[in-house]
């Protein structure tokens, strides 16, 4: 950029004063100018964003195709009509209609948010056909594909013009956005962005994967019932077919063209898909605007052949949507017939271009324009504390025995670790340390055997479980919440303490530079250590890292090493994979090795290392034993 | 047998002929899962597409036994298609996006065919002979065998070209891991769009046997894909020959529900036991659990 304006303010508070401007513009709309039809576009604009923000919660916040909403919409539309056709007052008659969506959501929400990806979407698709076709056949209480007619009420004796309707409706949105952002942007948010990267490490984290995909999808089926029962006041006359799929894909357009994961792209996505009919017939502004979408998807990949590079697929496929479209808008004998063919190559141009949105294509560039005064890093507090541990058992695993299919990963084993010990777990690859690590921290279930963590025996197979009674690990295929910042990634992980303490976690692993950095910008060896801060945060009595120095750089091993010494300082019991012979010694009380599954050898790092069974494992047969046993030493790490 | 019986065995015997169609649908999932772990949202569209295409083809003089491979084709050519502009890219970047693509091309696909051949449902001539077969006092139509042979003639020749020629085993090596088959020489993208174009070839053929049953139009893709679905899922998106099974079963359950409950209902069997399918056992009843990996 050429040119940019530093501002003092911070980028919060910008967003603030732009959301209350655009508000009241809004509001002041209908006192301006006359026009009952376009003040009936504005009052569906305002129902749609608060369905579109509904639907963000899924789709985008917690990055599920969710196929349901049109319906849940209807039903809220649905259970409204009936409850004012029964004479309930309208603040009731809303709340119905909440219900009428939240009620089902929920129903589907078991069985559909254990699901991942495409079976997610079948549930939502498969219920949202369900759905409407118990509308249709429910004759007796919908009136069926006839269609249900309601009289508008009044509230609290207020006679409802459209006028103050459309009022009505802005306020709802005013609310729905300021909770939503409240919301999404607390702790709880930050979970649903980290579940999605790892839902696994959320478990383990103790932050509750289901629970809390349950309410954002609970959250988004409110504000489907919501918008339901406004559209069904606002129109007077319900049909089911109005709910089906041929919605769903408009509001689809609508979340994904103004841009996910946001609450201004969720108002931008309804005010395109409000407009958009409109655009359909009056075919001389809409080739215009065809022409005007094609020569902007047409401006990066010629910005790459210029730099003599070839365009890449996102850049090259969006430009042949947007030219498909234009044929259409000049060729096409009537283009209102080919509507959902427009929509569906719109659609394909803002999937494949812009992943962002137009709001977040905006956001970027606002942002190079603009300077805005940045957020300050707060003052890190707390951190590991030096702290006696007490005497007694703080993990035991009897007797766990684990087998895939015929393979016995983990065998009989039996492990005893004593609180504030620092206990090793080494031998070669495949021997299962890492299966009987996931069977103490509750990724899988054992086949037999039982796991105490502090005396309490957490229910097999349940990663929240081993959580609560004390555990909390690291992973050795990362598992970093790659959405997240730093900051966030700790904030996340914590039961208490605010934002200074997650300072402090970071500022105890070294990292309270990188605190703003994504996840998915920072380099492997820091992902490592966020990791262990990450766990840290929940103030675990057993800390389980898997190969924590697995791909580590040297000196980064040696701050890892200090790292682990203070967390043994604070009184922490520790149960650590590693391969690097070194780190064992320096760091480890006992250790013990496992080979094919079973126990071999357990005893002080160097009882260990002179055990003739350990050397075998590692090494192979007797003959080269003595050989061996000098390399050992011999070896540096 | 008592007449009531009779009708509901009538019902149940043309239902799961009919089935094997979701069967085949299926299968093409199976395919397409197997290869590259995604699946056509729009695999009922391409159904119809094969269908009218087949139909046009047939408009044109052309006979039924040449009209069917022609349809084949252009399925093939539409399911490579869909690999290449709504599903690779997303699959590169590990997001649901190819989810929503191929919504998307499906959709278009319904707009595409509105516009090219109408918006009403549409017979389809076949040579068969017009009467029925009848065992044990329940007829069978000709067009109803058809499906039932050629959805299993399909399946058969797909899963022996998959097992017995070195282009199949290849694909059944990416299907296993796409990055030690590369380093093994397969092209694994290669791969992935020939599963697509295979399984696109086997959703036209599936249109051309359904449509003399069912008639042709726009309108039949949704729900086709949504019972194509509840079979693959039922079944397992993973494993072989359930599909047949679970097929059959979907395809009286439907007619059965129809008969028994009014015509609005027919969805409904397959709808529920596709939601608790997904609710108790994901991976379906004859596939494998898999396990969580870190």
């Amino acid at each position: 950029m050429l040119f940019h304006v530093n501002l003092a303010l911070r980028e919060k508070t910008a967003e603030r004063i732009m959301r209350l401007t655009l508000f009241c513009c809004l509001a002041a709309l209908p006192m301006l100018w006359h026009g009952e039809y376009a003040l009936g576009l504005l009052t569906l604009m305002a129902v749609y964003a608060v369905l579109l923000m509904g639907l963000d919660a899924t789709v985008g916040y917690l990055g599920q195709i969710n196929l349901a909403q049109a319906a849940l919409f209807g039903l809220g539309a649905y259970g409204t009509a009936l409850a004012i056709q029964a004479e309930v007052p309208l603040p009731l008659a809303l709340l119905v209609g909440i219900a009428a969506a939240l009620i089902p959501g929920a129903a589907l929400a078991l069985p559909a948010l254990r699901l991942e990806g495409p079976q997610f979407a079948l549930s939502t698709l498969s219920f949202a056909t369900l759905s409407v076709i118990f509308l249709n056949e429910s004759e007796s209480v919908t009136n069926g594909a006839l269609g249900l007619s309601i009289v508008r009420p009044s509230l609290f004796n207020i006679v409802l013009d459209s006028t103050r309707f459309y009022w009505l409706c802005l306020t709802v949105l005013f609310v729905t956005w300021w909770a939503s952002q409240l919301l999404l942007r607390s702790r709880f948010g930050l979970a649903i962005e980290a579940l999605r990267d790892s839902p696994t490490a959320t478990d383990a984290l103790g932050i509750g994967t289901l629970r809390h995909k349950a309410l954002a999808f609970a959250w988004g089926s409110a504000l489907a019932g919501l918008a339901g029962a406004l559209h069904a006041i606002n129109f007077g006359y319900l049909q089911p077919a109005a709910f089906g799929y041929d919605l769903m894909v408009i509001l689809l357009l609508g979340v994904v063209f103004g841009g996910r994961r946001n609450q201004w792209g969720a108002f931008a996505g309804a005010a395109v898909v409000t407009m958009l009919p409109n655009l359909l017939s009056n075919r001389t502004l809409f080739s215009s605007l065809v022409t005007l979408g094609c020569l902007l998807a047409i401006a990066p990949p010629i910005r790459t052949l210029l730099s003599r590079k070839i365009p890449s697929f996102s850049q090259t496929a969006p430009v042949a949507a947007m030219a498909a479209a234009l044929a259409l808008a000049l060729f096409a004998s009537n283009v209102e017939e080919w509507r959902k063919g427009i929509f569906a190559l719109f659609l394909f141009a803002a999937v494949v271009g812009l992943p962002d949105g137009i709001t977040g294509a905006a956001t970027t560039i606002l942002r190079k324009l603009i300077r805005f005064a940045p957020d300050p890093l707060p003052v890190a507090t707390g951190g590991i504390q030096t702290a006696k541990s007490s005497a007694g058992l703080a993990l035991h695993a009897s007797k766990i025995r684990k087998s895939f299919g015929g393979v016995k990963a983990v065998d009989n084993v039996t492990l005893e670790i004593m609180k504030g010990e620092t206990h090793g777990l080494i031998g070669p690859n495949g021997s299962g340390k890492t299966t009987l690590v996931n069977l103490i921290s509750g990724l899988y279930k054992p086949d037999s055997g039982s796991v105490e963590i502090f005396g309490v025996r957490p229910k097999p197979g349940s990663l929240m479980s081993a959580f609560s009674a004390g555990s909390a690990r690291t992973f050795q295929n990362l598992q970093p919440f790659s959405g997240l910042t730093a900051l966030g990634s700790i904030m996340v992980c914590q039961r208490d303490g605010g934002i200074s303490e997650a300072m402090g976690w970071l500022h105890a692993v070294g990292l309270q530079e990188k605190a703003r950095l994504r996840c998915s910008e920072m380099s492997y060896g820091d992902l490592r250590f966020l990791e262990i801060a990450r766990a840290l945060a929940t103030r675990p009595y057993v800390l389980m890292l898997d190969e924590p120095a697995a791909g580590m750089s040297k000196p980064d091993i040696i701050r890892l090493v200090d790292l682990v010494t203070s967390i043994k300082r604070a009184g922490i019991t520790i149960l650590l994979i590693e391969h690097h012979q070194d780190v064992i010694a320096v760091l480890c009380d006992r250790v013990s090795v496992m080979d094919g599954g079973q126990l071999i050898a357990l005893g002080t790092p160097d009882q260990v290392r002179r055990n003739p069974k350990v050397i075998e494992a590692y090494l192979g047969s007797d003959e080269t034993a003595t050989q061996a046993k000098s390399e050992m030493r011999a070896q540096p790490c | 047998m008592n007449a009531d019986f009779l009708a509901l065995a009538q019902m149940a015997v043309g239902g799961g002929l009919m089935g094997m169609a979701y069967a085949l649908m299926a299968y093409g999932f199976q395919l397409t899962y197997t290869a590259g772990k995604s699946v056509n949202f729009g695999q009922g569209e391409l159904v119809m597409l094969g269908a009218f295409i087949g139909l046009s083809l047939t408009g044109i003089g052309l006979p039924y036994w040449a009209a069917v491979p022609g349809a084949m084709v252009a399925g093939a050519a539409l399911g490579w298609f869909v690999e290449r502009a709504a599903v690779r890219l997303a699959l590169q970047q590990r997001n649901e996006g190819w989810i929503l693509l191929t919504i998307i091309v499906g959709l278009f696909g319904v707009s595409a065919a509105e516009n090219i051949w109408g918006r009403d449902d549409k017979p389809f001539p076949v040579p068969w002979p017009e009467g029925a077969l009848e065992f044990f006092g329940i007829s069978v139509t000709w067009p109803e065998l058809v499906i039932a042979a050629g959805a299993l003639g399909m399946m058969a020749l797909v899963e022996l070209a998959k097992r017995y020629t070195m282009l199949g085993i290849a694909v059944q090596a990416v299907s296993a891991d796409p990055d030690s088959a590369e380093l093994c020489g397969i092209r694994s993208k290669s791969a992935i769009s020939l599963s697509w174009a295979v399984s696109g070839a086997a959703a036209a053929f599936a249109g051309t046997i359904i449509a003399p049953v069912t008639t042709v139009g726009p309108t039949m893709a949704a729900a086709l894909t949504l019972k194509a679905f509840s079979v693959a899922v039922v079944a397992g998106l993973d494993s072989g020959f359930g599909l047949v099974l679970a097929g059959i079963a979907l395809g009286s359950a439907e007619n059965l529900s129809g008969f028994l409950l009014g015509s609005g209902w027919r969805e409904a069997p397959g709808l529920i036991l596709l939601i608790l399918a997904l609710a108790l056992r994901p991976q379906g009843i004859f596939g494998k659990k898999i396990i969580r990996k870190v």
